[in-house]
C-alpha cells in the first residue's frame, strides 16, 4: 500500500507528491507500455519545441548579419520543427488521456468489486452518498493528476533539463545563474504542499457529504415535504456547500501567493541573464543572438515552472481523493465470494449455543433450536427482540460471535458464501426493486429461467394477475423511475424473485407485513403445496401467519421458546388483540 | 440501448443550448460585482504587463547593440518590475478567480437542491436518484477548472490579442498583417468541428451520469444483491457502463488532441511568415532589428491565448454541457403555483373527494372517489394490497393532484390552498419510515425542530415506546446510520410515529403505522392514542383491525373505487369484502 500519511524529512516531501502516481501505476500493468510511449513522446515534443527559440535566435543572427536566404532557410526548419512537435504532441495528448483514463477505469472496478463484497456491517457504518462520492469525484480527482503528470510533468522537468543544457552551451555563466533559482523553486514547492494538505481532505469529505444530503433529501421527499421541512433541508445543504467554499478559498490564497512565487523567481534569473549578458555583450562587442535565445528560453518555461506549483494542488487533491478510496479497497471487510464445486445444502437447519452481539449490547443469547428439512416455521416477538438478526445468521450476513449454525451435517462457516446463498432464499423487510422490467427483477437472482417459470413464480406470490393487467406485462419499467407499486406488490415482486431461485430454505423476514391477510394466507399455502421439499422460515407478527404455521418459535430479550400456537393461549407476544376487537360495539 | 434512459431524462428535464447557458452563467458571475471587477483588472494588469516585457526586452538588446549600459539597467529594471507588478495582479486573479468559481458553484448548486424541494412529487418517479446527484455534484464541478482556470485565461487571452494586435500595428502594420494571415484558418477550422466537440462532451457527462446512477442503485440494493448470489452479474453490468465511460471520454480526447496538434501548426505557419516577411521589410530597410525580434515575441505571446483558448474550447464545450444539465434541475418547472395562494391555511370544517380519479400513467389507481372528512372525525381505510388506499393519502397529502375531480379544504378546492401552509396542518405517518443519519432524537425533532427532548421522552412514555428502543447502546441518542440500518423495521416505525406526534398536528394520517410493531407493543399505542387523537382528524389505512377500535367511520377500497362505507360493527355483519378480509385475519385458517 501506497504510504500517503507521510512524514518524511526533506527532500523526500516533495517526492511525496509523486505518492498518487504510485498508487496509479498499480492500475496500469498492462498499458506501461503506454507510458513509456507517452514519456518518450513528450520529450521528443519538447525537444522540439525548444529548438524553435533556437532558431528564431538564429534567425534574427541571420538578419542581423544581413544573410537573407538564411532567414529563409531558418523559417522553414521553424515550420518543420514545429509540425513534428505539434504531431508528436498528438502522441502525448492522446496517450496521456489514454493512460488516466485506464487509470480510472481499472479503479472503478476494482472499487466496485470491494464494494460489491463489503459485508453488511460496512454499510452501516459508511453512507451510500459519500460511498458514491468516493467511487466517483475522489477517483476523478486522482485521474487528473495522473493525467497531468504523465502529459505534463516529464515534459515540465525535461523542459527545465534542456533549458539548462541550452543555457550551458550558449553561456555557462547564463546557467550558473539558472542554477541558483532550482532549490528555491523546490523550497516554495515544499511549503506550498504542506500547507494545502489538510485542506484538501477536508474539501474531499465536504464533497461526500454534499452527496449524502442530496441522497438522503431526495430519497426521503415525502418526509421532507410531508413536514414541510424544505427550509430546514436547504439549511442544512447551504452548510456544507459553504464550509466546501470555505475551505476552497484557503487553497486558492495559498495559491496566489505560493503558486506564482515560482514563475517570479524564474523571471528574476531571467534579468540576471539579461543584465550580465547584456554587459558582457556590450564589453565585448558581440552578437546579440545568443542572450535573446536565453531570455527566451526563460520566457518559455515561466509557464511550466508554474505549472509545477499547479501540479501540487493536483497532487494533494488526489492524495485527499486516494485516501478515502482506501477505504473502499481495504480487505478487511471483503466477503470471500469464491465458489467451490459443492452440491447445495440440504437438510435440517440447526442452531447450536448462537451469541450475537452488537456492540455491548447482547440480541441474542444461547440460541438452539432446530428446523427439519421441509418444515415450515413461524417466528415472532417483540419488535426489536432481535428476530431479523437471527435469520440474518443463516445466510451469513453476519456471522454469530459464537456457537454453530449447521445445514444438514455442514457448518454453514464450512462453504462458500456463494453455495450457501445459491441454498437459501432470503425476502428481507425493505425491499429493493431494480430498475428494470418486472421480468428482470423477477429473474434477478436466476437469469436464465423462461418466461414460463417466472410466471409460475409470480402465480405463487399471487402477483401474476396483477402483472398481467399491466400494459406491458411482464415487460413493464419498476424501480426508480419505473410504475408506481404498492408496498404489497414489491413485497410480492420480492416473494416471486425468491422462489424462481428454488430454495431449499426460505426466510421471510416480515416479507408480507403490507399485503393483505387474505392474500398473505394464499401465498403461503401455495408455497407450501409448490415448494414442499424447502424449509420455510417467516418472520411475522400476524395470527393468521403465525397459525398456518407447522411450528412457532418466539423471540423474547435475546431468548428463544417454542410453541404451538393455539387460539386460546398465544405464545409469548402472539396477538390477544381479537378478543378486544370482538368486544367491540 | 446504452443511452435509453439518458435520452428520456434529457427530454425530462429540457437542456439549453451551450452558448445561452453560457450567457447566462456570465451574467451570473458579473452579478458578483465586485469580485469579477478585481479579476477583470488583475486580468487586464497581468495581460498589459505580459504585453510590456517584450517591449522592454526589445528596448534593451537595443541598448546592447547601441553600447549603451545605463539604457540596458533601465529596461532590465524595467523588465524585472513588469514581472512584479504581474505577481501581485497574478495573485489577486488567483484569488478572486477561485471566489467567483465557487460563488457560482455553490449557487448553481444550492439553487438546484432549493428547485428539488419544490418540484412535483412524481419528477422523482421519473429520474433516478444517482443521476440527480451526479448532475448537482459532478456536473458542478466541471465548472471548477473552467472557472478558475480557464475563463480568466480567456479575458486575459482576448485582452493580450487586442494589445498585442494594436501594439504590432503601431510598429510595422504590414508585417502585422501578415501575421494575421492565419486567423481566418483558425477560426474556421475551429467552427467546423464545433457541433462534433459538444456531442463528445454531451456523451461523457452521461456516462458518468451513468456510472453513478448505477453505483446509487447497486449500493442501496446491497443487501438483495447479497441475497441472491449476483455480485458477478452486477459488476459485469457496471464494467459495462465504465468501458462506455471509458469510450467516450476517449473519442473526445481524439478529437481535442487532434485540434490541439493542428493549432500548433497553424502557430508554426503564422511564425515562419512574419520572419520571412520580417526579413524582406529589413531589407528593404523599414524597420529594425529590435522591432523583428519584438515581433516574433508578439506573434508568439499573441499565439500563446489563440492556442490557450482552443484548448480552452474543448474545456469551455465540457462545462457548457455539465452548467446547461445543472440549470436544467434549477429551471423545472415547481408543483403548481401554490407559493402565491394564500399564504395560511386553516382547517374548520371538512376535507371533501369530489369524484376524484387519479392515474400514474396506466390504469386508475382510483376512480370516482367521494368521500368526506369532516374535522374530528376517525377514517378508517382498508382494502387489498394495490386497491389504492397509499394513493389516496397521497393525494390528501397532496403529493399528486387528481387527475380528475376535485378536493376540496372546506369548499376551497385544494389546488388554491398553499401547499406548504396547509402540510402543516397535517402530519403523516408514511408506509416506509424514511430515517436521516444521525440520532433518534434528531429524527423525530425533524418535525418540529422546535421540541425539546424531554417532550419526546415524554411521548415515548405516553406511547409506551421505551421498550422497542430499549436495545439500544445510548438510548435515544444512538447514531441509527444512513436510512436507519442499524435499526430494524419496527424500530423505524416507531420513529415514524413519534416524528409526527411531537407536531400535534391537526390531521394525523397513518398509513399502515405498525405493520413492523409487535401486537402487544402495539397495543399500548392504540391505548394511549384515543386520548391523544380527542380533537384532532385522523385517517387511517391499516391491515390490521386492532386498530379499528379508534375510527368512527371505515371505508372500504377495491381496486380504486370505493365498495363499503360504515362503521365498523355494520360492516363486519354485512358480507362483503370487510367481513372477508376481517375473517381471514381472526378466524381459522381453513374458514371460508
Amino acid at each position: 500500500m501506497v504510504d500517503l500519511s507521510d512524514e518524511t524529512k526533506g527532500l523526500g516531501k516533495i517526492f511525496a507528491v509523486f505518492g498518487p502516481l504510485a498508487f496509479g501505476l498499480r492500475y496500469l500493468r498492462e498499458r506501461k507500455w503506454v507510458l513509456a510511449i507517452v514519456i518518450v513522446s513528450s520529450v521528443i515534443a519538447t525537444l522540439f519545441r525548444l529548438l524553435v527559440p533556437i532558431f528564431i535566435g538564429d534567425a534574427v543572427t541571420s538578419v542581423e548579419k544581413v544573410q537573407f536566404s538564411n532567414v529563409e532557410y531558418y523559417s522553414i526548419l521553424i515550420f518543420v520543427v514545429s509540425s513534428v512537435s505539434g504531431g508528436v504532441q498528438f502522441i502525448v495528448n492522446y496517450g496521456s488521456q489514454y493512460i488516466s483514463q485506464t487509470y480510472a477505469y481499472n479503479l472503478r472496478k476494482d472499487v466496485f468489486s470491494h464494494l460489491v463484497r463489503k459485508q453488511f456491517g460496512f454499510f452501516e457504518e459508511q453512507t451510500s452518498g459519500d460511498l458514491l462520492s468516493r467511487s466517483t469525484m475522489d477517483i476523478e480527482a486522482s485521474r487528473n493528476f495522473i493525467l497531468n503528470t504523465a502529459s505534463q510533468l516529464i515534459p515540465t522537468l525535461f523542459l527545465i533539463i534542456f533549458a539548462f543544457v541550452f543555457l550551458f552551451t550558449i553561456n555557462p555563466y547564463f546557467a550558473g545563474i539558472f542554477t541558483i533559482a532550482v532549490p528555491i523553486l523546490i523550497f516554495i514547492g515544499i511549503i506550498f504542499q504542506r500547507k494545502q494538505r489538510t485542506h484538501w481532505r477536508r474539501i474531499r469529505t465536504y464533497y461526500g457529504q454534499m452527496n449524502e444530503q442530496l441522497q438522503e433529501n431526495i430519497v426521503g421527499n415525502r418526509v421532507v415535504r410531508g413536514f414541510s421541512a424544505e427550509e430546514q433541508e436547504r439549511k442544512k445543504f447551504s452548510g456544507t456547500t459553504g464550509s466546501y467554499y470555505d475551505e476552497y478559498i484557503i487553497v486558492a490564497k495559498l495559491r496566489g501567493k505560493y503558486n506564482n512565487l515560482m514563475p517570479l523567481v524564474v523571471s528574476a534569473a531571467a534579468t540576471g541573464i539579461l543584465l550580465y549578458g547584456g554587459y558582457t555583450d556590450v564589453i565585448s562587442a558581440s552578437v546579440v543572438g545568443p542572450l535573446v535565445s536565453a531570455v527566451n528560453i526563460f520566457n518559455l518555461i515561466s509557464f511550466p515552472v508554474s505549472f509545477l506549483g499547479r501540479l501540487i494542488v493536483f497532487s494533494e487533491n488526489a492524495r485527499a481523493g486516494i485516501s478515502r478510496i482506501q477505504t473502499v479497497l481495504d480487505p478487511v471487510q471483503d466477503e470471500n465470494l469464491e465458489s467451490g464445486d459443492q452440491q447445495r445444502l440440504r437438510g435440517n437447519l440447526k442452531f447450536h449455543d448462537v451469541d450475537f452481539k452488537r456492540g455491548d449490547t447482547e440480541i441474542l443469547k444461547n440460541i438452539s433450536f432446530e428446523v427439519k428439512a421441509g418444515e415450515f416455521v413461524g417466528l415472532t416477538g417483540r419488535t426489536a427482540a432481535g428476530k431479523s438478526t437471527l435469520v440474518n445468521l443463516i445466510p451469513r450476513f453476519y456471522d454469530a460471535d459464537s456457537g454453530t449454525i449447521t445445514i444438514g451435517a455442514t457448518d454453514i462457516r464450512k462453504v462458500s458464501l456463494a453455495m450457501l446463498r445459491r441454498s437459501v432464499a432470503f425476502v428481507p423487510q425493505e425491499i429493493n426493486l431494480i430498475s428494470g422490467t418486472i421480468k428482470e427483477n423477477i429473474s434477478f437472482g436466476s437469469s436464465n429461467d423462461g418466461l414460463e417459470t417466472i410466471r409460475w413464480a409470480a402465480g405463487i406470490a399471487r402477483i401474476s394477475d396483477f402483472i398481467e393487467s399491466l400494459p406491458n406485462s411482464y415487460e413493464t419499467m419498476v424501480g426508480e423511475r419505473g410504475i408506481t407499486l404498492s408496498g404489497g406488490q414489491r413485497q410480492r415482486v420480492a416473494i416471486a424473485r425468491a422462489l424462481l431461485t428454488r430454495p431449499e430454505i426460505l426466510i421471510l423476514d416480515d416479507a408480507t407485513s403490507s399485503v393483505d391477510p387474505e392474500t398473505e394466507l394464499e401465498i403461503l399455502r401455495e408455497i407450501r403445496k409448490d415448494l414442499s421439499g424447502t424449509t420455510v422460515i417467516t418472520v411475522t407478527h400476524r395470527e393468521s401467519a403465525l397459525r398456518f404455521s407447522d411450528r412457532v418459535f418466539s423471540l423474547n430479550d435475546g431468548v428463544l421458546t417454542e410453541g404451538e400456537f393455539r387460539e386460546k393461549e398465544p405464545v409469548a407476544s402472539g396477538d390477544f388483540l381479537k378478543g378486544e376487537n370482538m368486544e367491540e360495539p | 440501448m446504452a443511452y435509453e434512459y439518458e435520452e428520456q431524462e434529457e427530454k425530462f428535464i429540457p437542456m439549453q443550448k451551450g452558448s445561452k447557458a453560457f450567457r447566462r452563467l456570465v451574467k451570473d458571475i458579473f452579478s458578483m460585482k465586485r469580485d469579477s471587477t478585481i479579476l477583470v483588472i488583475a486580468v487586464l494588469t497581468t495581460a498589459i504587463a505580459a504585453t510590456l516585457y517584450p517591449l522592454a526586452l526589445a528596448f534593451a538588446i537595443n541598448s546592447v547593440i547601441a553600447g549603451n549600459l545605463a539604457n540596458l539597467y533601465f529596461y532590465a529594471a524595467i523588465f524585472f518590475m513588469l514581472y512584479i507588478v504581474q505577481f501581485f495582479s497574478n495573485r489577486e486573479r488567483t484569488i478572486s478567480s477561485t471566489i467567483l468559481a465557487q460563488s457560482v458553484i455553490k449557487s448553481l448548486r444550492e439553487r438546484a437542491f432549493e428547485n428539488l424541494q419544490y418540484v412535483p412529487v412524481t419528477f422523482f418517479g421519473r429520474v433516478k436518484t444517482g443521476y440527480l446527484i451526479s448532475r448537482i455534484t459532478n456536473d458542478g464541478e466541471t465548472l471548477s477548472e473552467f472557472l478558475t482556470f480557464q475563463l480568466p485565461q480567456v479575458i486575459s487571452g482576448i485582452a493580450t490579442v487586442i494589445v498585442s494586435i494594436s501594439i504590432m500595428f503601431h510598429y510595422d502594420f504590414n508585417l502585422t498583417l501578415y501575421a494575421l494571415i492565419v486567423i481566418p484558418v483558425l477560426m474556421g477550422f475551429t467552427i467546423s468541428l464545433q457541433s462534433k466537440v459538444r456531442r463528445n462532451y454531451l456523451r461523457t457527462r452521461r456516462a458518468i451520469a451513468a456510472i453513478t446512477g448505477n453505483l446509487s442503485e447497486n449500493i442501496n440494493a446491497i443487501r438483495t444483491i447479497k441475497s441472491f448470489n449476483v455480485e458477478e452479474k452486477m459488476e459485469q453490468r457496471f464494467d459495462g457502463l465504465n468501458t462506455t465511460n471509458f469510450k467516450a471520454n476517449m473519442k473526445a480526447t481524439l478529437l481535442a488532441s487532434f485540434y490541439g496538434s493542428i493549432i500548433r501548426i497553424i502557430e508554426a505557419v503564422g511564425i515562419a511568415i512574419v520572419l520571412i516577411a520580417g526579413a524582406f521589410q529589413l531589407k528593404a530597410g523599414v524597420t529594425s532589428v529590435g522591432i523583428l525580434v519584438a515581433f516574433v515575441f508578439y506573434v508568439q505571446e499573441f499565439f500563446e491565448p489563440v492556442v490557450q483558448l482552443s484548448q480552452l474550447y474543448n474545456s469551455y464545450q465540457s462545462s457548457m454541457v455539465g452548467v446547461a444539465r445543472i440549470y436544467g434541475i434549477i429551471d423545472f418547472p415547481k408543483q403548481s403555483a401554490t407559493e402565491n395562494a394564500e399564504s395560511s391555511a386553516k382547517f374548520h370544517d371538512r376535507i371533501e373527494f369530489r369524484d376524484v380519479s387519479f392515474s400514474y400513467g396506466e390504469d386508475d389507481a382510483l376512480s370516482g372517489i367521494n368521500i368526506t372528512i369532516r374535522k374530528g372525525e376517525k377514517i378508517g381505510i382498508v382494502g387489498h394490497t394495490g386497491a389504492g388506499k397509499t394513493t389516496l393519502s397521497n393525494l390528501i397529502m397532496k403529493f399528486y393532484s387528481p387527475t380528475d375531480g376535485e378536493i376540496l379544504l372546506d369548499g376551497k378546492s385544494l389546488s388554491q390552498v398553499n401547499t406548504g401552509e396547509y402540510r402543516k396542518l397535517i402530519a403523516p405517518v408514511l408506509q416506509e419510515p424514511f430515517m436521516f443519519k444521525g440520532s433518534v432524537y434528531d429524527n423525530v425533532l425533524f418535525s418540529n425542530p422546535g421540541a425539546t427532548r424531554e417532550q419526546i421522552d415524554a411521548l415515548v412514555g405516553r406511547f409506551s415506546l421505551g421498550e422497542i428502543f430499549r436495545n439500544l447502546p445510548e438510548g435515544l441518542r444512538t447514531n441509527i446510520g444512513e436510512m436507519g440500518r442499524n435499526l430494524s423495521e419496527g424500530q423505524r416505525q416507531a420513529i415514524s410515529i413519534l416524528r409526527a406526534f411531537i407536531r400535534d398536528p391537526e390531521i394525523l394520517i397513518l398509513d399502515e403505522p405498525t405493520s413492523q410493531i409487535d401486537p402487544y407493543s402495539e397495543k399500548l399505542i392504540i391505548e394511549s392514542l384515543s386520548d391523544f387523537l380527542k380533537d384532532k382528524t385522523l385517517v387511517l389505512i391499516t391491515h390490521r383491525f386492532s386498530m379499528a377500535a379508534l375510527v368512527d367511520k371505515i371505508i372500504v377500497l377495491n381496486e380504486g373505487t370505493v365498495v363499503e362505507e360504515g362503521e365498523f360493527q355494520d360492516l363486519l355483519n354485512s358480507d362483503g369484502v370487510f367481513h372477508h378480509l376481517y375473517t381471514i385475519q381472526y378466524g381459522n385458517s381453513g374458514d371460508s
